[in-house]
């Protein structure tokens, strides 16, 4: 490890690991209604943002409909360096401040009496971590940030006695990615006898897509009893974009000077980013006249996240395969509806999300954890409107990496979201 | 009802005990009143000087802080309740060797400091005096008369004891809660730098003397904590700057001879007798000049020319592979005494041998240093980041590894969770201030010169001789 070009190739692999985001980088929250009852909707899937939930749920919303809306997130985190690490121990860091709106908008059209046709188009994955300067771990992330948005075109037909539905779609699906970290120099700068940042890297892709296709199951037994289940299918989206290396003065023109030539040259860059399988399946049963209760499990097949290469195509010898190894995980939903007048609906919801990152990957790119999370929501209707407004609290539980990160970054992070869903409906 | 009764409060007792821990070192790691005892790694010495910039980087104050406690600043008063070091105003003593320029290497500020608390009105908390050894711990109270040519540790002891007795009658003075201990590194070193295996202290008296100082302490203070560190063996950068043989200043290559080796230096050996010195010999720094006066080199052209050509390098300048082994061994007898006497007393050692280890880089292979974050901490001269500019006292981050070496072995001998010293507030601010102005250096006031395997060094470090080997190294 005597050469700075080798550091560089592995702060590059670092830095790579950044498109490795996690159960942490879906997006579940893609209509106020199912945010409010914690995403358990594929039983009930009884407004537009079904195409999202489970596309068979259109069959039976026989109105032509609009809705439209979005999900504002606001993360709170705190990292603490491991006190046993001479790297990090004494160190802390936060996020800047950023609220995301992944917006989502939904048009369901019935044709005839037993077929629904409905476009969707949501941002179901999509990441920023982007961490307040300085930052003791610039060196592995500074900034993180992956932008999705899929449009879904989905058929749906049910029995005319509307006990069963099936419905299903294509998904086209782009994706940006945008990763910042700071090299620095591989040697205790000599002057200062500090370490020292020497370049920025910025890998920016360009907007890059794939296509997919999901599919849906509604079955209702008897009139109390609903039950769901949807498959959205995985996704490979080869992404192609630049890196730009910007070099940072040591405070020494001499060391400057020596390091200039090691700072790699601007050049284009590919990456491949696997997106999981969501399967969905749920029960949902009415109580009385006014409740209606939902349990769902959701799988993403995150395992499907083995490794992850980038690609210099100006310098190939630059080349990098990361290895990744993120399981698969679950989501255990519950979700509340009671409806309190021929207007007003309140809701009320709770999940466990369980986090697919082994210990070794969780890093200032994306430092996931298994989450606890409260939802509350309320829906009014009057004629043709429909206003469904959803406030979630998320926990992610304390997570120590217990000295096992890859890149020997260790320490807790803590985490917390807020997302408030609201939207707006129209039923011609 | 009874019965199960009593089974509980066995099983109770019998958990308890089992709580207790399996090393239990004396006293307790109470940091109310911390003393150190040690020499000019203890002190914060580096880059041939002692002054304030670098006393606030010491082991002993990185300890202080991580368990809790202020550094008095140079006008604390001796009811401050903080640990105070001897500080010294900038550029120190002696005047600390910088670098400004790496083809001209460190050179020395000018000018000198002078100790800013002399008229502390208490014993300073780190009593670390450069130069001492074990004896010097047990006998020099800085009351000695000036006398030329008087040991390094009298003159640093003038100001740093003051007078009021020595490291160890001071530190038990203070009716300590905890003390640290660093002390043997100048038995061998001294003798080292002397050029010879025969100034060091006989293993006998150096077992007497540490363990001396370690019954004083105990007697003085039964109820403090403790802690003590073993000795490197590591050879510092000092002994490696000049090579053995000869090297051709055009091309920075060893000059070969007929039989296609490198023309080694002859010297007197140390066993009086007179011949090229055996490969694995070092040559001290201040051979340099006679070396380019002659001194060592065959009497044959082209080196007939030179005046002293076929005088051998004196003894005082070389160590010999068996003088080194003699050192070696020496040192292993060293910290066999160290660890007996602090096993005995219940006093957790921390592993300096083995973070000199880790640092060192095997020449063959290229193996070996310390990876801490982004950079990787090697035994090299200017580029390690260990050793300071002067080839053998640490550099504040050295001294940070050093200060978590003790950190770790008192949790491991206490139980406590004092939190390592941290690598934060080594990182060069970002983005970078304006210069904060470091006074210009005096290139006469004496320098070391970068050698060209230091150059050859970095620029190959930097890709400009492309190592098209470390591609390879990607895919590991």
């Amino acid at each position: 490890m005597r050469s700075l070009r080798f550091i560089l190739i592995t702060t590059l692999a670092c830095l790579v690991s950044a498109a490795a985001f996690g159960a942490g980088f879906s997006i579940f929250e893609q209509g106020a209604k199912a945010t409010g009852m914690s995403g358990a909707f594929a039983a009930t899937a009884d407004d537009p943002s079904a195409i999202f939930y489970n596309p068979a749920g259109i069959a039976q919303q026989r109105q032509l409909s609009l809705l439209v809306g979005g999900t504002a997130i606001n993360f709170s985190n705190e990292f603490r360096g491991d006190p046993n690490s001479i790297f990090t121990a004494g160190a802390t860091g936060q996020y800047n401040r950023h609220t995301f709106v992944p917006p989502n908008a939904y048009v369901v059209v019935p044709i005839g009496s037993n077929l629904s046709f409905g476009v969707g188009v949501f941002s179901a994955f999509g990441l920023r971590t982007d961490w307040q300067d300085p930052w003791v771990g610039r060196f592995i992330s500074r900034d993180a940030d992956l932008k999705t948005l899929s449009v879904n075109p989905v058929l749906a037909w049910q029995t005319s006695n509307g006990k069963f539905a099936i419905g299903g779609g294509v998904e086209y699906r782009r994706a940006k990615v945008v990763l910042n970290q700071n090299l620095a120099l591989p040697f205790l700068n000599p002057f200062t006898n500090r370490i020292t940042d020497i370049a920025n890297a910025r890998l920016a892709s360009d907007w890059d897509s794939s296509n997919g296709w999901n599919i849906g199951f509604l079955f209702k037994p008897t009139p109390r009893w609903r039950i769901g289940a949807a498959y959205r299918a995985p996704m490979d989206i080869d992404l192609h974009g630049a890196a730009d290396f910007t070099a940072i003065s040591t405070g020494n023109a001499q060391l400057d000077a020596l390091v200039a030539p090691s700072i790699p040259v601007d050049q284009p860059i590919n990456t491949t980013i696997p997106f999981p399988a969501i399967t969905n399946i749920g029960v949902a049963t009415t109580v009385g006249h006014n409740w209606t209760a939902e349990f769902d499990i959701v799988n993403m097949t995150w395992s499907r996240f083995k490794a992850l290469p980038i690609n210099f195509e100006t310098t190939p010898a630059r080349n990098i395969v990361r290895p990744q190894n993120w399981d698969d995980s679950n989501s255990y939903r519950l979700g509340l509806n009671k409806t309190v007048s021929s207007n007003w609906d309140v809701r009320l919801g709770a999940l466990y999300d369980e986090n697919p990152q082994p210990i070794e990957s969780v890093s200032p790119l994306l430092p996931d954890s298994d989450r606890i999370g409260v939802n509350f929501g309320a829906g009014f209707h009057a004629g043709p409107f429909v206003v469904d407004a959803a406030a979630f609290l998320l926990h992610f539980k304390e997570r120590d990496t217990n000295g096992h990160n890859l890149d020997g970054f260790n320490g807790t992070y803590k985490t917390d979201a807020t997302l408030w869903s609201l939207n707006v409906g129209y039923r011609f | 009802m009874k019965s199960k009764n009593i089974r509980l409060a066995v099983a109770v007792a019998v958990a308890a005990l089992v709580a207790v821990p399996m090393f239990a070192a004396r006293g307790s790691a109470n940091f109310t009143r911390f003393v150190v005892i040690g020499d000019s790694y203890g002190a914060g010495f580096q880059s041939g000087s002692l002054n304030i910039n670098h006393q606030v980087y010491s082991w002993p104050a990185i300890i202080a802080q991580q368990a809790g406690l202020k550094l008095c600043g140079p006008t604390a008063t001796a009811t401050d309740n903080c640990f105070a070091q001897p500080l010294v105003s900038y550029p120190g003593i002696g005047p600390e060797l910088v670098l400004q320029n790496l083809t001209v290497g460190p050179v020395s500020q000018s000018g000198q400091g002078t100790p800013l608390m002399t008229t502390f009105g208490r014993p300073y908390n780190n009593l670390s005096v450069p130069g001492a050894t074990v004896g010097a711990a047990l006998a020099i109270t800085g009351a000695e008369a000036p006398s030329a040519g008087e040991p390094t540790a009298v003159t640093f002891g003038r100001f740093i004891l003051r007078g009021l007795g020595t490291e160890v009658q001071q530190a038990v003075a203070q009716h300590p809660t905890f003390i640290a201990m660093w002390l043997g590194g100048n038995d061998y070193l001294g003798s080292a730098l002397a050029g010879t295996d025969k100034a060091l202290t006989p293993t006998d008296v150096f077992a007497q003397r540490y363990n001396a100082i370690l019954d004083q302490l105990v007697a003085g203070a039964p109820d403090a904590g403790m802690v003590v560190g073993n000795l490197p063996a590591v050879i510092p950068p000092i002994f490696t700057l000049v090579p053995p043989f000869v090297i051709n200043p055009a091309t920075s290559q060893p000059v070969l001879g007929p039989d296609g080796k490198p023309i080694y230096y002859i010297a007197e050996l140390g066993d009086g007798t007179v011949g090229q010195l055996p490969p694995g010999s070092l040559v001290l720094l201040d051979a340099r000049a006679q070396i380019a006066s002659g001194f060592g080199l065959p009497p044959v052209p082209p080196f007939n020319a030179l005046p002293n050509a076929g005088k051998p390098l004196p003894d005082r300048l070389v160590l010999t592979p068996t003088e080194i082994g003699n050192i070696v061994t020496r040192v292993g007898e060293y910290n066999n005494v160290i660890n007996q006497a602090a096993t005995a007393r219940n006093i957790p050692v921390a592993d300096i041998a083995g973070l000199f280890n880790s640092v060192t880089v095997n020449p063959a292979t290229g193996a070996g240093g310390l990876q801490v974050g982004p950079v990787k901490i090697t035994n090299a001269f200017v580029t390690g980041g260990f050793f300071s500019l002067d080839g053998f006292h640490l550099t504040d981050f050295g001294y940070l590894l050093f200060a978590d070496q003790y950190i770790r072995a008192i949790n491991a001998g206490y139980g406590t969770e004092i939190p390592l010293a941290g690598v934060t507030p080594y990182m060069q601010q970002w983005p970078l201030p304006a210069q904060a102005g470091i006074p210009p250096g005096n290139a006469s006031a004496g320098s070391i010169v970068v050698p060209d395997s230091v150059s050859i060094d970095l620029r190959t470090m930097f890709g400009a001789v492309p190592p098209a080997r470390h591609f390879r190294a990607v895919h590991h």
